[in-house]
């Protein structure tokens, strides 16, 4: 189910309804309503794919419980590699078979030796790379001992299915999560408030700023040969606002949900295009994700604490498997190299810490030096999306030639105005609302309601004006 | 909980109200399809596909068949994409006819991609592409404003159809269902468009289409449809030479198929692909705006004739 879909307009309130009408006493049935309501809304994309989100539940369910009993150390060594390989067994499989087949195919073939096995028609199972790193943290933590393994396999369900977050993230941790599974919900005012205040702006985000620049960046990168370079930056620029607008705007909707139903989620996006540096970009972009990697993945290689050699050869590390993450082509690999080799010069001096508040913050304007160094990371960050979007690394290297050639100071021939207007006017809602969650966040600080209820109404005659209702999907429910 | 609730609630009606309030505008500078969507049922009919759309004009037909206003002529075509022959279209034929009537006049147009399929296996129904366009999606086509239409079927954003209202716009849809196409007809911009549509379907679209039995069944069961509600007549519509050659490629037998189907079900038949060179197009494929008053004045003529 898409949340800009009317079956998802016609979801959210049944549940809401019977989750705080209906089964509002209990907590174990509020649990029970929201494993149900998340598998129906999984199941309502493809219902054969749940068999396996509930075996990844029981698997890690069983583990997670036996962790808590076994105090040998190898015998819970085992346990949490039966958890990691059956999670990235079904990941691998399901994602990466045919790609690993693939290359290993053109391998052979170029050293002159060919090797007779064929590609499956698999189906990449929505979201599997979000719920499997999520289950998995479960596993990981509880066997670290961060965590105490819960008995409770309902709330266990529950915590692994949750529908707002299930298909696109914020990747939860079960240490946040969990617990407030666990734990009694109260409906508070406030809270729901701020949530649909945050589900309109994701909206306005994904139907009106992502839906709208998709049409222009498929339109450019489907055609690259035929347009000029001045075009094809426009067409980056485009796929730079579409990816930020669909993904960031799901988070905010996921989470904007999860508010109605008395749940935290962590924030996913923090005005990422607004950084001073690559590094501060990857502490504001996709950070359930990059946490992830941090905590599961650059910590346990030994993180910053080794030499210079160390710390780059784990940068890398880092970098290309968040590439690889996010599917299984090549382009996604050098797009994550890239980032690796953008964040390395700001490693090698010790400058990868050094914007950690929010730019200009308390002004209204940036200073020169800071929407310098904005205006150069955006503009690294677009040639880096190239990679992302391109449909393989020939395409991306022709689009890049094209854009690096005297056509670039040509005019473009593709100039959408009002999607350009639009544009303008979401960078600067965002940049006002820079400090807070989410950019309309700063609404709530009116103490007027006229005034809040006049923003209100404007983003959402702006989402139905101007927003592209075609149900377009979410672009993270591939990885 | 309860203020939230009439919060929310209040908030979301207001929305509604707007929203209709954006609707009401829609007209035939919105898309080239609501109009029909929003008209009445009616009781005799234009059908095909964007040929008939944009070649036939029922105000002409009407003002020499003289058709009184309870049987007006109404342009129920859409695409080749929308509506070729099949269950899907039949099926919105149903909703839209006047099932009152037994005087209506029917003009069917017909050609070889009205009678193809894009996929493999040509009679796969659960293949055919309409069934995902506004003529699958969109069963209510006859009420205005059309709500299902305005939420399901139109493509783009809602303030089209208050800025087209207010601009000129190269399509229009009259409220007899007839398209106008209003392009510039210069010859190098008409010979540019005619290489370019010409190339597209000799490289496309011909390798793509094949006859599809189960469509030619669809335009028989249509014309037998038809017949209960009036009469029914056939019609080919002229094209540019060029085209005629690719679609006796596509199928080099249609004049035989369809010969067989009018002898068979006893209904006139009209090929107009025989006068090609008197007639402009504006890209090969639909006929300008003059041409098509010409082959509505013969068509109108001919009906006459068969009465």
């Amino acid at each position: 189910m898409l949340f800009n879909s009317l079956d998802f307009a016609i979801f959210l309130p049944i549940v809401f309804v019977l989750y705080w009408f209906v089964v509002n006493k209990n907590l174990k049935h509020q649990n029970i309503l929201i494993a149900v309501a998340s598998y129906v809304f999984y199941g309502w994309w493809d219902w054969r794919f749940l068999a396996l989100i509930l075996f990844s539940t029981l698997v890690d369910y069983v583990v997670g419980v036996s962790l808590g009993k076994e105090q040998n150390l190898n015998k819970r060594k085992i346990l949490l590699w039966i958890s990691i390989l059956i999670n990235l067994g079904f990941l691998g499989f399901f994602k990466y078979y045919n790609f690993f087949l693939d290359n290993f195919k053109s391998a052979f073939t170029f050293f002159g030796s060919e090797i007779n096995a064929n590609s499956l028609n698999i189906i990449l199972p929505v979201g599997i790379s979000f719920y499997t790193f999520q289950t998995l943290s479960y596993t990981i933590d509880v066997y670290k001992k961060r965590l105490e393994p819960t008995k409770d396999f309902i709330s266990f369900a529950a915590f692994v299915s949750f529908f707002p977050q299930l298909v696109a993230g914020p990747i939860e941790r079960a240490t946040n999560l969990l617990p407030q599974m666990l734990s009694k919900r109260k409906f508070e005012y406030n809270e729901a408030v701020d949530g649909l205040r945050q589900i309109l702006w994701g909206l306005f985000k994904k139907i009106v700023i992502a839906d709208n620049c998709a049409t222009y960046a498929n339109l450019i990168f489907n055609n690259s040969a035929d347009y000029s370079g001045s075009t094809l930056v426009l067409g980056a620029v485009f796929f730079t606002f579409q990816i930020y607008g669909d993904f960031s705007g799901y988070s905010d909707i996921a989470i904007g949900t999860s508010r109605l139903f008395g749940f935290k989620l962590m924030q996913n996006f923090a005005f990422p295009y607004f950084s001073r540096d690559i590094a501060e970009f990857w502490r504001r972009w996709h950070i359930s994700l990059s946490t992830w990697f941090r905590d599961y993945l650059y910590i346990p290689l030994g993180g910053s604490r080794g030499g210079t050699w160390m710390k780059v050869r784990n940068t890398f590390i880092i970098f290309i498997v968040s590439g690889f993450w996010h599917g299984a082509n090549w382009t996604f690999i050098v797009w994550g190299a890239l980032n690796a080799l953008y964040f390395l010069p700001l490693l090698l001096t010790k400058r990868n810490r050094q914007n950690l508040e929010t730019v200009a913050e308390g002004s209204y304007l940036p200073s020169i030096k800071e929407f310098s160094n904005m205006a150069l990371t955006f503009g690294l960050t677009v040639l880096a999306w190239i990679f992302f979007r391109a449909d393989n690394i020939g395409h991306a290297i022709d689009y890049l030639g094209e854009i690096f050639s005297s056509s670039l100071f040509t005019f473009p021939e593709v100039i959408p105005k009002t999607i350009l207007l639009l544009i303008f006017i979401f960078v600067i809602m965002e940049w006002i609302g820079r400090e807070g969650q989410f950019a309309i966040d700063f609404v709530k600080k009116f103490n007027s309601p006229l005034v809040r209820h006049s923003i209100y109404f404007i983003v959402a005659i702006a989402i139905l004006l101007f927003g592209n209702f075609s149900e377009n999907q979410f672009i993270y429910f591939q990885f | 909980m309860k203020k939230f609730l009439i919060k929310i609630s209040l908030f979301l009606f207001c929305m509604g109200i707007f929203g209709i309030y954006v609707f009401s505008f829609a007209d035939g500078s919105t898309d080239p399809f609501y109009l029909r969507f929003a008209s009445p049922r009616q009781s005799s009919l234009i059908l095909g596909t964007s040929r008939a759309a944009q070649g036939i004009q029922p105000k002409i037909l009407d003002e020499i068949l003289e058709s009184d206003k309870n049987h007006k002529f109404y342009n129920y075509a859409f695409t080749l994409g929308h509506s070729p022959y099949g269950p899907t279209y039949l099926q919105s034929i149903k909703t839209k006819i006047n099932s009152k009537t037994n005087k209506g006049v029917f003009i069917v147009t017909v050609d070889p991609w009205a009678i193809s399929s894009t996929k493999e296996n040509p009679n796969d129904f659960s293949n055919f592409r309409e069934k995902e366009r506004i003529l699958g999606k969109v069963t209510i086509n006859n009420v205005s404003p059309n709500i299902q239409y305005l939420l399901f079927g139109f493509e783009g954003s809602y303030i089209n159809i208050l800025k087209n209202k207010y601009q000129n716009t190269a399509l229009f849809l009259h409220k007899d269902g007839w398209l106008e196409v209003d392009v510039p007809m210069d010859s190098v911009s008409v010979n540019k468009r005619i290489s370019q549509k010409i190339r597209n379907y000799r490289n496309i679209n011909l390798p793509l289409f094949h006859f599809s039995e189960l469509r030619l069944l669809y335009l028989e069961k249509t014309i037998m449809y038809l017949k209960e509600y009036g009469s029914v007549y056939l019609a080919r519509l002229p094209v540019h030479p060029k085209m005629l050659e690719i679609e006796k490629s596509l199928m080099p037998d249609f004049d035989e198929k369809i010969n067989q189907l009018v002898k068979s079900r006893k209904i006139p038949y009209l090929d107009m692909t025989n006068n090609n060179e008197q007639y402009e197009f504006i890209d090969g494929n639909h006929l300008y705006k003059t041409s098509g008053a010409e082959v509505s004045k013969k068509i109108a003529e001919w009906i006459m004739m068969m009465k």
